[in-house]
Formats: structure tokens, sequence, C-alpha cells
């Protein structure tokens, strides 16, 4: 124990006395503030932006309400009645909204927050028509991505750790210490351990500062999140620690030495991931032009044609048993009910094409996410942004959802309208709410997963060069 | 002085050839390179197919579409596909972060659609291999690895004194030097850029843009400057470091802090100073424009009732039906051309963002001359944003001449209060030509990157000044 103290102690002073990785230190730390200040605003305009959605949607929805207790003199008063209880307008004029609103901690890790829209608006109207909208981005900062403190910790922190251990050894030899370490009675190893050992604590512990900077900043917090992000963090700078250990193990010079970390870090962080996403590209390459098609307005044939329309909602009809008796009140709003029942066909007739768009995102993304296990800068970044909710597949549970909460939406105004039901201010208690479905064991287990490897690797690397470093002579 | 120079550059190039670890870095490059190109010429393929085939099936249901009231046809709209510029195949740009498709209907200008980067997952905020990026990063760091110790070898050995001491100049020494890193840049470049622009010849059906050959000059002369700087910018922090760890450190420091910090920071930055508003907001603004004007003897009514008051007046009427043609047609227009009007402002208000968002990240090439290449390499490949800003503003002309054309021939053929009685036919839908979209010509970029130029040039002349001149034969 007091060797370790003096060891440490003797490390402690070196860096103060070295401007240099002082500067790196200082440097890190406030690129991880902005880092944590930058997430933030992305996130705060995300917020202000949904809470503004959903205050124009409850906004709109009084109105309804209030519709049914004036005295409809006024035209305005009228039709704002008309739109609030009859199913002919309502269907394709209230409008709902389904939001992915931020995990507390989304923030760290903006993940595809930036990328994905976060919030729908939905009528009645076809779900493909308004599925497919983008939020505004400027292409150039998606493409260049996020300064989070996720960035921070997954590019920058294994600089820190190669900056400070890549010398650790080879500097000894070439200062001429190491003769007067070798006639210590305690082993090169051991020494070189607890010195790695000092900067694991120093960088590790400034990795959780910085996470914890981002824990304070955040209005709600679960333990639970905390727990996993700070084992990723563990995990990941383990992962650097015992590559970097292995390296040293090799007792080649400095120079070479830090050539050798600066390629791994280019190879883990640049080369692989780059030349997996061209591959996934030419491989499994996702044909979107089809599917441009389902996204138009279509309008039956000949709009004045009256069986025509009655034809097109007997067909709807014929798929919903449940509207029992609708047949025969269709001679009363048969064009609105034709229109209704044009697009759930229409909706239907594409719903093939839709789904195999999605599978083939997911089957990329399936096979690209087997090689995540061989880099663990990649597969942290995952779990990092599974932990705080903003990987890809949030977005396809949310893009499912959003599907069953269309189809809640239709069958709430079409019922009413195919039964010629008006929609009743008692119906506003139980509008249509969107509601996320995620398979949060799944995901879970996932994150469980991506752990287990980037652990499993690091101690796999740390006992080889274990092993390697009484083997290697300098 | 020239033989000097020569002698050294030889006896550099024979010093590296000795060298396996460089042999197996240099290898690895070429590898990365040609994997880059090979890999963005079947994507470019299967894009070039993809797109094409969905053209040619959107025009034919355009044209296919049966007899219908021309507003109907314009409501029924077309498609149009971004296809791929051949130089993709070189540098991605932004292609992967921008929509690929737009929907053209009347009275709704869409946001393009399906920006690939939907598709990849968690993995593309890593970034995608190009070759562009094997030579805007990697081979800087090839070159940092093979400089870094040049002098700082020769300042440990001895033989730096010993070279001076037998009258050769530093100056000489230094160019030796230069010219012998620049050769094997230039070993990678040349033939490099020569199978681009084979692939470029042979490729030339594509009629998306028609200066290929320029383009791929003038890549070649970016890339040659930013990398001709690099080398001398590392073989000067070679002279003036101390040691060989000194110099690989600060040239690495160097290349994260210009190749990866600054660039993610300062578009960062921008962002942070200039918020985009949410597309809701953005589309409410647009549309109580439209709604209210734009200023308040614009609203909708007085727009309407100004306009029935001119034709009347015109055509010395009273009434609307008495009108030689459709009034309704006439209306639809003026909503069209005055909510053109509104668009074209709110989207230029919008791309002001864009460039002031992008504005810190070009003052920092100066700082960081990644950048500037990165912002070059796009645009001479037509893969940046106002490439793509030009592909946007041609399809908006192109629908905007489509429901001209159906609001015209409604005005024109039917009559006022009457719809469904009217139907046009395939004569009509043959008038909209099919979408072609040309490239505009490669001096659009000195228009918009002249601050991309200004600061390569400035790093270019900077290294020459770098260069020690004959008199300081000094040693550090």
């Amino acid at each position: 124990m007091k060797l370790i103290l003096l060891l440490w102690q003797r490390e402690g002073i070196s860096i103060i006395r070295n401007t240099f990785q002082m500067v790196m230190l200082s440097t890190i730390f406030l690129l991880g503030t902005y880092a944590i200040y930058y997430g933030n605003s992305k996130i705060m305009e995300q917020h202000k932006t949904i809470k503004n959605v959903e205050h124009i949607e409850k906004n709109k929805f009084e109105h309804y309400k209030n519709s049914f207790y004036s005295d409809h003199t006024a035209v305005e008063e009228k039709q704002l009645f008309d739109i609030a209880s009859n199913p002919a307008y309502a269907w394709y004029r209230h409008e709902y909204h389904a939001i992915l609103p931020p995990n507390g901690l989304s923030h760290m890790s903006l993940g595809q927050r930036d990328i994905e829209p976060y919030y729908y608006k939905l009528t009645g109207t076809s779900l493909y028509y308004q599925l497919f909208q983008s939020e505004l981005a400027n292409p150039l900062k998606l493409y260049v991505g996020n300064f989070d403190i996720s960035f921070v910790l997954i590019y920058l922190f294994p600089l820190l750790i190669i900056a400070f251990t890549y010398g650790l050894y080879a500097e000894e030899k070439e200062n001429g210490m190491l003769p007067l370490l070798r006639l210590q009675t305690i082993g090169l190893r051991k020494i070189l351990l607890i010195r790695i050992a000092f900067y694991y604590a120093l960088i590790v512990g400034l990795g959780i500062l910085l996470s914890s900077i981002g824990f304070f900043v955040s209005s709600e917090v679960d333990i639970l999140t905390v727990s996993l992000w700070i084992s990723a963090v563990l995990c990941y700078l383990s992962f650097w620690f015992a590559l970097m250990f292995l390296l040293i193990s090799l007792k080649k010079n400095s120079s070479l030495t830090a050539i050798s970390a600066a390629s791994l870090w280019l190879l883990f962080l640049i080369v692989l991931p780059a030349v997996l996403n061209v591959y996934a590209n030419i491989v499994y390459p996702i044909d979107n032009t089809s599917l441009a098609d389902v996204t138009r307005r279509r309008s039956l044939e000949n709009e004045e044609d009256l069986d025509e329309a009655k034809a097109v909602v007997l067909e709807y009809l014929q798929s919903r048993n449940d509207l029992k008796g609708a047949d025969s009140l269709l001679h009363i709003n048969t064009m609105a009910k034709a229109y209704a029942a044009f697009t759930a066909l229409n909706d239907n007739h594409h719903r093939k094409e839709v789904s195999d768009y999605f599978t083939q995102i997911r089957l990329r993304q399936k096979k690209i996410s087997l090689f995540r296990w061989a880099n663990p800068a990649v597969n942290t970044q995952g779990v990092l942004n599974e932990i705080v909710e903003s990987d890809s597949e949030i977005f396809q549970s949310f893009y499912q959802s959003i599907e069953s909460f269309h189809k809640d939406i239709t069958r709430f105004y079409v019922d009413k309208l195919f039964l010629n039901k008006e929609i009743t201010s008692k119906n506003y208690e139980a509008l249509p709410k969107f509601n996320l479905k995620i398979d949060s064991e799944n995901r879970n287990q996932k994150i469980k997963n991506g752990l287990l490897e980037i652990m499993v690797t690091s101690l796999l690397i740390f006992a080889l060069s274990w092993l390697l470093f009484n083997k290697t002579t300098f | 002085m020239k033989r000097q120079v020569f002698l050294i550059a030889g006896k550099e190039l024979k010093g590296m050839a000795r060298q396996n670890a460089l042999k197996i870095l240099f290898a690895i490059i070429i590898i990365l390179l040609g994997f880059a190109l090979y890999a963005g010429h079947i994507a470019y393929k299967q894009q070039k197919v993809m797109v094409e085939t969905a053209q040619k099936e959107r025009r034919a249901e355009w044209l296919d579409q049966g007899n219908k009231h021309p507003h109907i046809a314009a409501h029924y709209g077309t498609y149009v596909f971004k296809p791929k510029t051949l130089l993709s195949l070189f540098d991605f740009g932004l292609d992967t972060y921008t929509g690929t498709s737009v929907y053209l209907e009347a009275h709704y200008p869409h946001e393009f659609m399906f920006r690939p980067v939907q598709g990849y997952g968690n993995m593309i905020r890593f970034g995608e291999l190009s070759a562009a990026l094997v030579l805007q990063l990697l081979l800087p760091l090839l070159i940092i690895f093979i400089t870094f110790q040049t002098f700082t070898k020769e300042k440990e050995t001895g033989t730096l004194k010993l070279l001076v001491s037998q009258g050769v100049s530093i100056r000489s020494i230094y160019l030796g030097k230069v010219l012998a890193y620049s050769l094997i840049v230039f070993s990678i470049m040349v033939p490099f850029f020569t199978g681009l622009y084979i692939v470029g010849v042979i490729e030339k059906t594509s009629a998306v843009i028609n200066d290929v050959g320029l383009r791929i000059l003038l890549l070649f002369c970016v890339y040659v400057g930013y990398l001709w700087a690099f080398t001398n910018f590392s073989v000067w922090i070679s002279l003036k470091s101390s040691s060989a760890r000194n110099a690989l450190l600060t040239l690495l420091i160097f290349w994260i802090a210009t190749g990866i910090i600054i660039p993610k920071t300062s578009a960062n930055l921008g962002e942070t100073l200039h918020p985009l508003p949410s597309m809701k907001t953005y589309k409410e603004g647009i549309q109580h424009d439209i709604e209210n004007g734009m200023n308040p003897n614009d609203t909708k009514e007085k727009r309407m009732a100004r306009l029935k008051e001119d034709y009347l007046q015109q055509y010395g009427v009273d009434s609307l039906n008495q009108l030689p043609l459709n009034f309704g047609g006439i209306q639809m227009q003026e909503g069209e051309e005055y909510a053109n009007k509104v668009h074209d402002f709110h989207d230029a208000t919008l791309y002001k963002k864009f460039e002031r968002q992008n504005k810190p990240g070009s003052l920092m090439g100066f700082v960081a001359p990644y950048i500037a290449v990165r912002n070059l390499s796009m645009a001479f490949a037509a893969t940046d944003w106002y490439s793509f800003n030009n592909f946007q503003e041609k399809t908006n002309t192109y629908r905007r001449h489509l429901i001209r054309t159906m609001n015209n021939d409604m005005a024109k053929n039917s009559r006022y209060g009457e719809f469904y009685e009217y139907k046009a036919g395939r004569n009509l839908w043959e008038t909209i030509s099919d979408f072609k979209y040309l490239t505009p010509k490669v001096t659009m970029v000195f228009k918009y990157y002249w601050m991309e130029l200004a600061s390569l040039s400035l790093w270019v002349l900077i290294m020459f000044i770098l260069i020690p001149s004959s008199s300081k034969n000094k040693l550090i």
C-alpha cells in the first residue's frame, strides 16, 4: 500500500509539473462541459417544440369541446361545431401528435434524435402521406455529428489514455531509468500496473465527474440509467487501458508505441465503422424510391360518381365485420364515407410495401450489429444510445406505435362516420391516446450483452498483456 | 543546390523503402483507397439504376393517369428523385444526409423525403469510408508517421551536423526531404486521379454532370495543395522539434484537433448561435403568411377581392360567369403565385440560417485546413449543400411549371362554377416534359467557397514561407 501511495504521489507530481499534460486534462474537461451544454441545449429545444405541439393540440381540442356549449349562431361557431361533432369533417381535421419525448439523459448521447423526427402530426387521413416527413436540419451539421458528452468519452478519452500511458515503460528505458527499476525488489510489471492504475483512477474519475455534471443538469434521473451509464463508461475506458497495457507489454520504443496506439484509435473509431457502413450500403442497399409513391395524395377515380363511391365503401366494409349495419346506411354522407374508405383501403394496399421497407432497414441494422462486439467503440456508442433511448431501434418502435395510434384515430372517427353517429362532448373524454410500445426486456438484454462484450474483450486483452509483459524484452 | 536536393530526396526514399512498417501503412492506404472507390462505384451504380427506374415509372404514371380535371391531376402530381452525381463515388459528401425524393403536388411544396442516413442505425455517426475521407484524414496520418522523425533522427544521430559541416544547407536538406515525401504522396495521387478520370470517361453516359474532367482536375489540385502543405508542415515540425517524441505528439495533436475536434465544435457552435426553427413552427409561419399576407393589405380575402375586381374590369363584365375564362383557375393560380412568394421568402431566410451555421466552420478552415478541403471536395464532387439546393430549386421550378400549366388549362377550357364536367387527358399531361437535371457549372464553387479557397491558399503560402532560407544554417 505504501508503495502504491509512493508511486501515485510521484505520478501526481509529474503531472502537475508537466504543463502539456495539465493543458490536455483541462482542455478535455472544458470540452466535456461544453459538450454537456451543447447536448442539453439541443434537448431543451426539443422539449420546447414538444411543449408547443402539445399546447396547440390541447388548445384545439378545448375549442372543439367548448363548441358544444355555444349557441352556434355565428358562422364560425357553427363551422367549429361541425368540425367538433361531425365525423365527416373531424376524421381529417382533428390533429393529434405522436411524440417520442427525450429521456432524462438524452442530452448526454443525442444519437439519432437529430436525424429521426421525434414528433408527428396525425389525422385520420392516409398514414403514409403523414409518416415520411422529416424535421428541418442542416445537412452539413448532420454530417459532422454532435459534440455531446458521449463523443468526448468515446473519441477523446482514449486519446487522453494514450497520451498519458504510451511512454510508461519505453520512456523509463529511453531515460536510462530502467536498470534502476530492475534493481527494486518488486517486479516491473507490478510497478507498471500501479502506475497505470493511477492514470486509470485519474481518467475514469474525470469521466465520472463529467458524467455527473451531465446527470446534475438533467431534471429527471433514475438510478438504473445512471448506473448503466457509469458501467458503460467504466467498461469502455477499461478496454482502452487494457489495450495500452498490451502495447506497453510489447516493449517497443515510445514513438512506435504512440504510432501503434494512434493507429488503433484510428482503426476502431474511423476505419472499421466507416468500412462497415460502406459495406452495409452496397450489400444491403435500401430502395426507398418505390416507397415514394405511397406518400401520394390519392382520391377516388370519379369523385362525382355515386355508384363508384358506394362500391368503395362496400369494399371497405367487407374487411370491417365489426361495423354491422353500416352498409344499410351508406346512402347518407356517401362521399365522405367513400373518401374515408378509399384512404383506409389505399393504406392497406401499401402496407406491405412500407413494411418491406422497414424490414430492409431492420435487416441491414441487424447485420451491421453482428459486427458490434468486434468494435468496443461502436458497441459503447450503441449501448450509451440505448441507455438514454436515442438509438435507432427506439425510433423503429416509435414508427410501429404510430401505426397503431393512427389505427385508433381512424377507428374513432370512421366508425362513427359509418354508423352515422355524431361525436358527443362525452366522446372527448376518451380520445385516442398515443402509447409508445417498447420491448423493454429486449432492450435491457441488449444493453447487458453490449456491456458484457466490452468487459470480456477488455479482460482478454488484459490477460494477454499480463502474459506478454514478462515474455517480451525491450 | 538542385543536385543536393535530389540526392537527399533519393536517400530519403531509399531509407523509407527499407522500413517494413511504412510499407504496410502505405499498402493499407492504397487498399482503403481502392476499396472506397470500388464501393463508391457500386453504390453509384445501384442508386443510378434505382433512380432511373423510379423516374421512368413515375413518368409513365403521370402520362397514363387517365382523363381527369387538371386540378385533380395537379394533386395527383409526380415525383422527382435525386440522381447521384458521378463524383459521389469519390466523395459521398452530404448525399447520405439530404433527402432523395420529393412529391410535387398543388398547394403543398413538400420537403425532400427519405434521408439515407435513416436506414443506417447508430453506426453512421462514425462516418462512411469514401476515397475523399482517405485523402483528407488517413493519408495525412501516414504523412505524419513517415515524417515526424525525419529531422529529429538526423539530430539525434548527429548526421545533420555532419551534412551541414560538409556545406549542405538546411534549405537543401529540407527541400530534399519534402520532395521525397511529396513524391510518395504523388505516387498515390496520380494513379488514383487517373483512375478516377478513366471511370469518369467510361461513365459519361450519366448526363447529370457535364464538366467531370474539369472537376476531377480541380479536385486533384485541391488535394495536391492540401497534402503538400501537410507534408511541408510535418517536416517543418520535425525540424523544429527537439525529439522525435515531441514531433510526433505535436503532429498527432494537430491532426486530431484540426481533423476531429475543430470541425465538430465549429459546426456545433454555428448551430448553437443560429438555431433552426422546428418544422412545425416553420410550416405554420408559411401558412400564416399565406392566409394573412406578408403585409396587412395582402390577406387572402383582400387579394382575391382585388383579383376579382381586376378581371371584371379588364373584361368589362359584371359577373364572373360572364368572363371568357374560368375564374376558378385564375384564382387557383393566383393562390399558387402568392404561396410561392411566401415560400421563397421563408426558404431564403432558412437557407441564410444554414449559411450562418456553416460560417464558423468555413472560418475555421484558416486554422484547420481539413475543413477547407472537406468543403471544397464535396463542392467539386457536387455533393455539397449548394448542389443539393440547386437541385431543390430546379424541382421547385418544375413543380411550379406543372401546376401553372394545369391551372391555366382549367382557366382556359372549363367554365366557372363547374368542376367535374371538364376533363383533360394525355395531350395535356404530355405538355409537361420529363424532369431533367444538369449540375451547375463548376464555377459556382468559386462563388460560394471563396473562404475555403483563400484558407487553403494561405496554408500553401505559409508553408512556402516556412521553408528555411538558404542563409539560415543554424541548427536547433
